[in-house]
């Protein structure tokens, strides 16, 4: 490990070079001449989506509210089982392991999060956390690659790159315009089938075509970078190939994303998906089996970190694209809401509740109302995390230190 | 631009045919190209629209397989009816639904239940839109997708309302917060039963409603009914279809002249298709090869192409690797696809699938023929059958260095199927 560090900050350019083709920044931030010769092992953000909107009540319950009883007959969770915070909150039942966390400092929970007049849609509501605009449909391009765009333009910032791990898809919020996001299912998803005599071959055709179609190029770019690197990854993978995980995808996922950061591809966003929270129907157990696979696997996550040093520069964001509605409805589930909680962790957050506390008696058209405006979880992020100049008119929150 | 194409001279050629059967279907055939250009333009569109019956034993051979249970065998079972050619539009078609309608086993957990809406786009997806959007109202693994299945008058559930406008039959902009409230009410009552789509009277609201300004004791068939009403309507289904045939950003004089087309047509997929595989439109140069192939049919092309043996089985978990898992998109928009389909994970996962099916293909050449001989026919072959006259140079001369032995063979194979232009249909 050791030694890929230094060689890492010796080859700085070479590396840079090589992170250009990884996909991380695209050819034009190159040219332009904006990549430095230091490559400072920065600080990364890890964004746990929970994608089908999380029912934020009976994640981190307000057991003094009785309204919380009144309006989930068969959903609500008794006092005595959940883990208590203080200030009149407690976590599920399942997440024991994250309220462990909760006591060590390591998280901050941030209560009543949305935006102004919210959307139902899973996808217009998941767009707006995108892309930062509830106003506005933003299509191309999201806040974190914004974000990365912005830190390319500083040339000792140039090492930043995104991955997506989970799935083939990148979703909107790492898509920018100068950096390049990508995105593996899993460890094996990136080694190369070869054939005897084909590699020479193939690599004698490289190299753009003059007058060639804008998709056609598009292709030939990413081919290329992906041939490249292809081998550069595997390595990075075999390194994370431990043992001692729990078993649930999203441990094995951020199992992984500690090893790609340990690695030092200068990574600076890594994006997960955690899928089924839209439930809106018999919700009891299943909720509670998503709750405890995001509670361990952000506990053997935060483990891993320390075990491997890298505790420090890695905070994680977990966010969902809309709470939901405080009464049950028929189905013993419950339907789209409005705010929502976020979660904060990691060694450098600033732990505890933040935030105005959601009031049960107080709701606005049967739905929690924002306190806070992600937007300001975001601002944070990117001033006081990433270091980067922010993108958004608002006045951060207080959640590192 | 719909009005019908007629090609100048030589305009009907190897490109413009493998354009068609690329787009129409899931590609051509070794031979069958040749086949289209003497049929002529119309008779190749003809052929297109009325290539429709699948082999008897492989259609059937789903049924005694359901009870396993099994999503992959569903997979495999589609991918082997879409490789086999029988009906390569209707299932297009139908792919095109499933997107559309983008419904997955990983909530439905029913392979039954997913084989019958699959069923019902194959059966329903050429025909009149109107009785596809009503039967997908009423199919059981939809109910139970968008959480329909047990849709109380008490307590309404906004899911499938809500779906329905924003994605299924208006698109956002089209419908108000209100309107979806008020569809909900006329959706209560539906649930379901086992397997079955059941109405239950007693939970159902009979009360007023009003829906995209339509008044009355709306139950689902009127919701549906207002949607499909609505002149968004018409452009939402037209764009879907641009979008799957035609370009990946459609023009929006494109959207409005399809629709038109659709509605003249009284909501038929199938002759509005018609109209479509025949227009100067569609064998423009703006919208040839201008769309990145999904998974499926890259799968498809390269098979059908080479001719090559290949269980659909491992053709569909291949496909799954290059992310469009059948039957399991990932979440009720469907595959963004295009540009989307390609980044570096993805690009490996490509060259991984079309790797495997080169080399399938070194098995199917027959190792004592004359070396000679054999690397010039294959030559000819991989050129002519892949149908890619952009293809540059270089690949011609990898060929030409490369053709000479069966491994050879299989490498010059992948490099025609790697290429970044066999990706572009």
């Amino acid at each position: 490990m050791v030694t890929d560090r230094r060689d890492f900050l010796v080859n700085g350019i070479q590396v840079a070079c090589s992170l250009s083709l990884l996909g991380l920044m695209k050819e034009s931030a190159l040219r332009k001449g904006k990549v430095g010769g230091k490559l400072p092992l920065e600080r990364t953000l890890v964004v746990v989506q929970l994608s089908g909107g999380n029912d934020g009540l009976n994640m981190l319950v307000p057991h003094r509210q009785d309204a919380y009883y009144r309006a989930r007959p068969t959903l609500a969770l008794g006092r005595d089982r959940l883990h208590a915070l203080g200030r009149g909150f407690g976590l599920h039942p399942q997440m024991g392991a994250l309220a462990r966390l909760f006591e060590a400092g390591k998280v901050a929970a941030i209560h009543g999060v949305g935006y102004p007049i919210p959307n139902r849609s899973h996808f217009r509501s998941m767009e707006i956390w995108h892309t930062a605009d509830p106003v506005n449909r933003v299509r191309d391009h999201g806040w974190l690659g914004k974000l990365l765009d912005r830190s390319c333009e500083d040339p000792a910032r140039a090492s930043m790159g995104a991955i997506h791990v989970g799935g083939r898809e990148i979703p909107l919020a790492l898509r920018g315009e100068t950096s390049d996001p990508t995105a593996i299912t899993d460890a094996r998803g990136l080694q190369l089938r070869e054939l005897q005599g084909f590699a020479s071959l193939r690599n004698g055709m490289t190299g753009s075509r003059t007058g060639e179609a804008r998709e056609s190029a598009y292709l030939r770019a990413v081919a290329e970078q992906s041939y490249r690197v292809s081998t550069r990854f595997s390595r990075a993978f075999e390194r994370s190939e431990k043992a001692d995980t729990p078993g649930y995808g999203l441990a094995q996922r951020l199992r992984l994303v500690a090893g790609l950061i340990e690695a030092g591809f200068g990574l600076r966003v890594l994006h997960l998906e955690l899928t089924g929270f839209d439930t809106h129907a018999q919700q009891g157990r299943l909720h509670g089996a998503l709750l405890e696979e995001l509670s361990e696997s952000l506990s053997a996550f935060q483990l891993d970190l320390e075990a491997r040093g890298i505790d420090d520069r890695v905070s994680t964001l977990v966010f969902s694209e809309f709470g939901r509605r405080a009464a049950e409805n028929g189905s013993r589930g419950t339907d789209h809401g409005a705010a929502g909680p976020v979660l904060l962790v990691g060694s450098r957050v600033r732990p505890g509740l933040h935030g105005t506390p959601p009031d049960l008696e107080a709701l606005q058209d049967g739905d929690v109302p924002f306190t806070t405006d992600f937007r300001s979880i975001y601002t944070a992020v990117e001033k006081d995390w990433m270091g980067v100049q922010t993108s958004m008119d608002l006045r951060p929150m207080e959640l590192f230190v | 631009m719909l009005r019908p194409w007629q090609p100048r001279p030589g305009e009907w050629n190897d490109q413009a045919a493998t354009h068609l059967l690329r787009r129409a279907g899931f590609g051509p055939k070794k031979g069958q190209v040749r086949q289209m250009l003497e049929l002529g333009l119309s008779g190749a569109v003809e052929t297109v629209l009325t290539t429709d019956t699948h082999a008897e034993e492989l259609y059937r051979g789903i049924e005694p397989l359901l009870a396993q249970g099994e999503v992959s065998t569903l997979q495999a079972w589609w991918m082997a009816l879409i490789l086999a050619g029988g009906a390569p539009l209707r299932e297009r078609t139908a792919l095109c639904w499933h997107n559309h309608f983008a419904t997955s086993f990983d909530k439905v957990d029913d392979v039954r239940l997913m084989h019958r809406q699959n069923e019902l786009f194959r059966r329903e997806g050429l025909g009149d839109f109107r009785r596809l959007l009503h039967a997908v109202a009423r199919d059981t693994a939809m109910l139970l997708w968008l959480d329909g299945g047990d849709n109380l008058k008490s307590h309404p559930n906004e899911n499938f309302a809500r779906e329905v406008m924003e994605l299924f039959g208006l698109g956002i902009g089209n419908y108000t917060e209100g309107d979806v409230l008020e569809a909900a009410r006329g959706f209560t009552g539906w649930g379901t039963r086992g397997r079955s789509s059941v109405f239950r009277e007693k939970h159902h609201d009979a009360g007023m409603k009003e829906v995209l300004g339509m008044k009355g004791t709306l139950d689902a068939a009127d919701v549906i009914d207002a949607v499909l009403d609505h002149p968004a309507c018409a452009r939402h289904v037209a764009h879907r279809l641009l979008k799957e045939f035609v370009a990946p950003r459609p023009r929006q004089e494109w959207v409005d002249a399809l629709a038109e087309e659709l509605i003249s047509n009284r909501w038929d997929i199938g002759a509005t298709l018609a109209t479509l595989f025949a227009s100067t439109l569609f064998f423009s140069d703006e919208v040839r090869r201008a769309r990145i192939a999904s998974p499926v049919e890259l799968m498809a092309f390269s098979v059908r192409a080479l001719g090559v043996p290949f269980a659909p089985k491992r053709a569909a978990q291949l496909c799954a690797e290059m992310g469009q898992a059948l039957f399991r998109p990932p979440n009720v928009k469907g595959w963004d696809g295009h540009e989307a389909w390609v980044n570096v994970g993805t690009w490996i996962a490509r060259h991984n699938a079309m790797v495997e099916v080169a080399e399938a293909k070194r098995s199917t050449i027959d190792s004592d023929a004359p070396r000679h001989a054999t690397a010039e026919a294959m030559r000819e072959e991989l050129l002519a059958n892949v149908h890619t006259p952009q293809l540059d140079d270089a690949v011609g001369r990898a060929l030409a260095e490369a053709a000479d032995t069966p491994t050879s063979i299989a490498v010059a194979a992948a490099l025609v199927l790697t290429s970044p232009e066999f990706h572009l249909v």
